[in-house]
């Protein structure tokens, strides 16, 4: 058990992708600290903050409550972010080392992730000085082994759904829809769950009896997530059967054009990591409810008309030739013209930014501006920055692992993804800016537009320019993308 | 048809390859054999331009090989498994690159079916390339560099992981195309494969040509001699 313990340390530990991605790391770990933070600030004003807003009813009812959404959250954000626990189990399965432990043992470890590190946080000093100050030792111990199991069964329940629902991207934007909707109603009070939570915390608390039932679901996660990775143990099985491999005949009349965008579309919906990209690109389109808050704020409008046509395209185009450096020696000696392969990545941005303008189209109920504005950030995008992204991808030759997972996967991530962002997001910031000092700042959005537009009908000169630095670059790149 | 004038790369401070002068004439069939590191990869690599040389050039059919794209048109060439696009089934891939070569798919498929003896596995399986054995992922290079009906064949290693019915065929294949008027160059390790099948041996030690003959019936012996070692 020891050894498979150290094992995993070092296979994380050794990973090339902590030694190399240095800033990646300093990053994250300014997340982590922040996020720790956060969480020892919430639970020490919680008490306060409640008696405060929440005059004459229970704190410990109301935090509870509160718990509630935080553990629908968690659960999202681990679906998203957390990984599977998985020791590559190849190596061992020839050796003396009981099945069974092969499994439990990367499980339970799981335990000690800092997705459940913050949660405890999070609970800690508000159970130490409120709960156990003012209720009895019994209720107290109860009602943090209640959280516990919670905490534990959010962890669990995460494998499993993620094991059951990575295979169907569409149910898990159902899901997520579903989930959006339930806070929505329990906020406006139609249906209280978190007070159900709340209550059933409670009174499982003061029924020290009933204390089995989440300890027992806990229980019962762990057992399932075990007979899924069970199942899931040789490496055979990993393979999933698939019907027959779809195809886009309707690509064929377009040449070696249809031919190459086919290629790059079966690489994005076949691979895990592109895969991701694309489902995440679609969850932060929602990001308008936020950002569309106050109609009348141009600079939100611009920034909200550059998410909504740019989401895809920043995401995915940051890795534009990275995503195919497992086989980018392949275009290189076969008959296929620069010109039309660069022009395949400005053909699929364009059309990207072109479906999410469509996608988020219903936003302009909020207020018709918004559909003027996303359309000429969407001629923008389309004009100027897919050129701008084709031609920083050409400085950026790391390598994609196309199977690796998921979110929060930082590997080939370096400096030049940051700078791309600056120029992009820069020459709007500038022109609104500019505007504002002449006072007309609601008209920068037009001359953006405009000069996409300019862009768009001079898109041959602009992408040649974009082809001589690829064939200048290309050694560089496909030497790099051979370095595994 | 193929030159190679002074070509030079240098890793570091390694030199991976230093020649004078190798002209491949064409309908030559030659083999490159060397130990591993001998250079026989970068070689290839840079007749595909796949690499820059330090200094020297490769020229194709008397043009440069970096400064134009002509040589793609009649080259077939598969170097290792970068060469596959790893999400494809093996049909999707071939189709992919018979298209960029004007054939349509069902030329493809009279193609496979003529080498059927060679990938006898189920082509229209909907199983991906990355799924492939190693194999058979390189009958599927192979086939792919094949597909076109180039005038110039490269492989590298052609006979690593084939069965030994697939090496036989590949044997003859090789052997056919050659009297067909295909130029080949192919690398190995298999002293008696190259000396069966090619016309020509360049032998290689760290970056240098060490030998450059005609395949006689002595040149198997002589060979292995070189390479023989007293344990």
């Amino acid at each position: 058990m020891y050894q498979l313990l150290n094992h995993q340390r070092k296979e994380k530990l050794r990973s090339p992708f902590w030694t190399k991605n240095i800033l990646m790391n300093i990053l994250l770990g300014f997340l982590g600290l922040y996020l720790i933070v956060t969480a020892l600030v919430v639970s020490f004003m919680a008490a306060g903050f409640i008696r405060e807003e929440f005059e004459g009813r229970d704190v410990i009812e109301v935090f509870t409550a509160f718990l509630f959404y935080f553990f629908i959250f968690d659960l999202g954000f681990r679906f998203l972010l957390q990984q599977l626990p998985a020791l590559s189990l190849q190596p061992y399965l020839t050796l003396p080392v009981r099945k069974s432990k092969l499994i439990h043992y990367p499980l339970l470890r799981s335990i000690s992730s800092f997705f459940n590190i913050l949660p405890v946080i999070l609970v800690l000093p508000f159970f130490i000085m409120i709960v156990c100050a003012n209720q009895t030792g019994l209720y107290s111990t109860i009602w943090i082994a209640t959280v516990f199991s919670v905490i534990i069964t959010n962890n669990f329940l995460n494998f499993i759904l993620k094991k059951y629902f990575v295979k169907r991207p569409v149910l898990i934007l159902a899901i997520f829809l579903v989930a959006g909707c339930l806070l929505y109603f329990d906020s406006i009070g139609n249906a209280p769950l978190s007070g159900y939570f709340a209550a059933a915390v409670n009174a499982i608390a003061n029924l020290p009896f009933l204390f089995m039932i989440p300890l027992i679901i806990a229980a019962l996660t762990y057992y399932f997530a075990y007979h899924l990775l069970r199942k899931n143990f040789y490496p055979e099985d990993s393979q999933t059967t698939r019907s027959r491999p779809e195809s886009y005949s309707f690509l064929n009349k377009y040449g070696e054009l249809g031919e190459l965008i086919g290629i790059e579309l079966k690489m994005i919906l076949r691979n895990k990591r592109p895969m991701s990209v694309l489902i995440f690109s679609i969850l932060f389109l929602a990001y308008g409810f936020i950002l569309y808050d106050d109609p009348d704020n141009h600079f939100n409008l611009m920034l909200g008309g550059f998410i909504m046509t740019a989401a895809f395209a920043v995401n995915y185009g940051q890795f534009l030739f990275s995503w195919e450096g497992s086989y980018f020696d392949s275009f290189m000696v076969n008959r296929v013209s620069s010109f039309n392969y660069i022009k395949t990545k400005y053909i699929l941005i364009a059309f990207s930014g072109f479906m999410t303008f469509v996608i988020t189209l219903p936003y302009a109920f909020i207020s018709y501006r918004i559909g003027f504005v996303n359309a000429a950030m969407l001629l923008f995008n389309i004009g100027i920055s897919s050129v701008l992204l084709l031609l920083f991808s050409t400085r950026n030759s790391t390598s994609i692992v196309l199977e690796k997972s998921q979110f929060l996967n930082y590997q080939g991530t370096g400096a030049m993804q940051f700078l791309m962002i600056i120029p992009l997001l820069g020459i709007p910031l500038i022109t609104y800016i500019v505007f504002l000092i002449l006072g007309i700042q609601q008209y920068a959005v037009f001359a953006l537009g405009a000069v996409g537009f300019v862009g768009i009908i001079f898109y041959r000169p602009l992408l040649q320019i974009v082809v001589n630095s690829f064939v200048k670059r290309k050694y560089v790149m496909s030497s790099n993308f051979r370095k595994k | 048809m193929i030159e190679l004038n002074n070509l030079k790369k240098v890793y570091g401070t390694k030199t991976a390859l230093s020649v004078g002068q190798i002209i491949i004439p064409e309908r030559d069939f030659t083999g490159l054999v060397g130990n591993n590191g001998a250079g026989k990869t970068t070689m290839l690599s840079l007749i595909l331009d796949l690499i820059r040389p330090h200094s020297g050039a490769v020229t194709s059919k008397g043009k440069i090989v970096p400064e134009t794209d002509e040589w793609k048109n009649y080259t077939g060439s598969y170097l290792n498994e970068g060469f596959l696009i790893p999400f494809l089934t093996p049909f999707e891939f071939l189709a992919f690159i018979g298209s960029l070569h004007g054939k349509n798919s069902s030329d493809v498929k009279d193609f496979l079916n003529k080498n059927r003896d060679f990938y006898t596995e189920n082509i229209d399986s909907s199983k991906y390339i990355r799924e492939l054995s190693a194999g058979n992922k390189n009958k599927i290079g192979i086939l792919a560099a094949m597909l076109p009906e180039p005038e110039i064949l490269i492989l590298d290693e052609p006979f690593s992981n084939l069965d030994p019915r697939s090496q036989s065929w590949l044997k003859m294949k090789l052997k056919s195309l050659h009297l067909e008027g295909v130029t080949i160059l192919i690398s190995s390790h298999d002293l008696k494969h190259v000396t069966e099948i090619c016309t020509r041996i360049i032998l290689l030690e760290e970056g240098i040509i060490i030998k450059d003959t005609k395949t006689s019936p002595d040149t198997l012996v002589e060979l292995e001699s070189y390479f023989s070692v007293q344990v």
